[in-house]
């Protein structure tokens, strides 16, 4: 019986078995656990694309969730950037992206958070999670007309856009890290 | 003033900004491509300048040709920007038109391009390309 093998810091063959079994149950496509940079971001979007394209999704899918990806690690990239994040922990993200039974895409990405930030986030996200498509236009709207400043990164209209093309109402999860001081935020949409 | 020739990159449009465009006369802005850079700000400020700049002028007449793809939303606000001067100078009796042109299943691209629609009164064609 294989278990995790958690007393060994190296990875072994049975920790490989494992992330594939993880891999193939949970329909996994793309995962990414690191320090993200624009153009990584570029090239894992292009895998994606290459991905969508042979995989019998319709077109207004494929952009919906190339475009979410974007905004989940853009709005990521930038809230390391406005903090001045430098460690690989802090200014990383975990990403992951697969499809669910009913054949639709989920994508969750996350990344460590200060507590203010996380539970200000918590709850815009439960606020933009109550709105029809009505109201999240009209919040979108709203939102682009804000005042725009260079150090404005875009991330309130990040998640409205993401609200949007979500095919249910988002959801959201903050845990604690670093023994409390902090919390891991991550966001799952279903497109 | 000077005109502007930038090159597509894997997250930027090509731009070109003419004062003098070869057919028709008055000013040609077109941009092609998808527009997802890291840093939206740093990217559309000189093509904001030169709109703005150039619709200062007491004869200017603009037209603008869009062949986007994708634009992620902090491109989205620059856009808006842009859009906002030239609906300023339309409305000073400046000659300003804006087409936008997409590939027949790129429907997202469509749906964006109406929303910018809404907020302006300048002539704003979409047209669906084979």
């Amino acid at each position: 019986m294989l278990s995790n093998n958690f007393s060994n810091p190296l990875m072994d063959h049975s920790d490989l078995y494992l992330l594939r079994e993880t891999y193939n149950q949970k329909r996994l496509l793309l995962c990414f656990n690191g320090p993200f940079s624009q153009g990584l971001i570029e090239e894992i979007g292009v895998a994606l694309k290459t991905h969508l394209q042979s995989d019998s999704v319709s077109s207004a899918a494929a952009s919906d969730v190339f475009a979410t990806y974007i905004e989940l690690t853009q709005n990521i990239r930038n809230y390391a950037k406005k903090h001045n994040l430098t460690e690989a922990d802090e200014a990383g993200a975990t990403v992951v992206i697969g499809r669910n039974e009913n054949g639709r895409h989920v994508l969750l990405a996350g990344n460590v958070v200060e507590p203010d930030d996380g539970k200000a986030l918590q709850t815009r996200i439960t606020e933009l999670a109550g709105l029809d498509k009505v109201q999240l236009k009209a919040a979108y709207k709203e939102q682009l007309r804000k005042s725009r400043g260079d150090d404005d990164s875009g991330a309130g209209l990040g998640l409205i856009d993401i609200a949007r093309k979500a095919n249910e109402p988002f959801s959201c999860s903050l845990l604690p890290v670093n023994s409390g001081n902090q919390l891991f935020f991550s966001l799952k949409v279903v497109i | 003033m000077t005109d502007i020739h930038l090159t597509a990159t894997q997250s930027t449009p090509s731009v070109s900004a003419i004062q003098t465009a070869p057919n028709g006369g008055g000013g040609l802005l077109e941009m092609r491509g998808d527009s997802y850079p890291e840093n939206s700000f740093e990217f559309f400020t000189p093509i904001f300048n030169w709109v703005e700049a150039f619709l200062a002028g007491p004869e200017a007449s603009l037209r603008v040709e869009l062949h986007l793809l994708y634009l992620n939303t902090s491109s989205v606000k620059a856009m808006m920007d842009i859009f906002d001067v030239i609906e300023e100078a339309f409305e000073e009796g400046k000659q300003v038109s804006v087409k936008w042109f997409y590939d027949t299943d790129n429907e997202r691209i469509a749906e964006l391009a109406e929303e910018f629609k809404e907020d302006c009164t300048f002539p704003f064609e979409i047209n669906q390309l084979a």
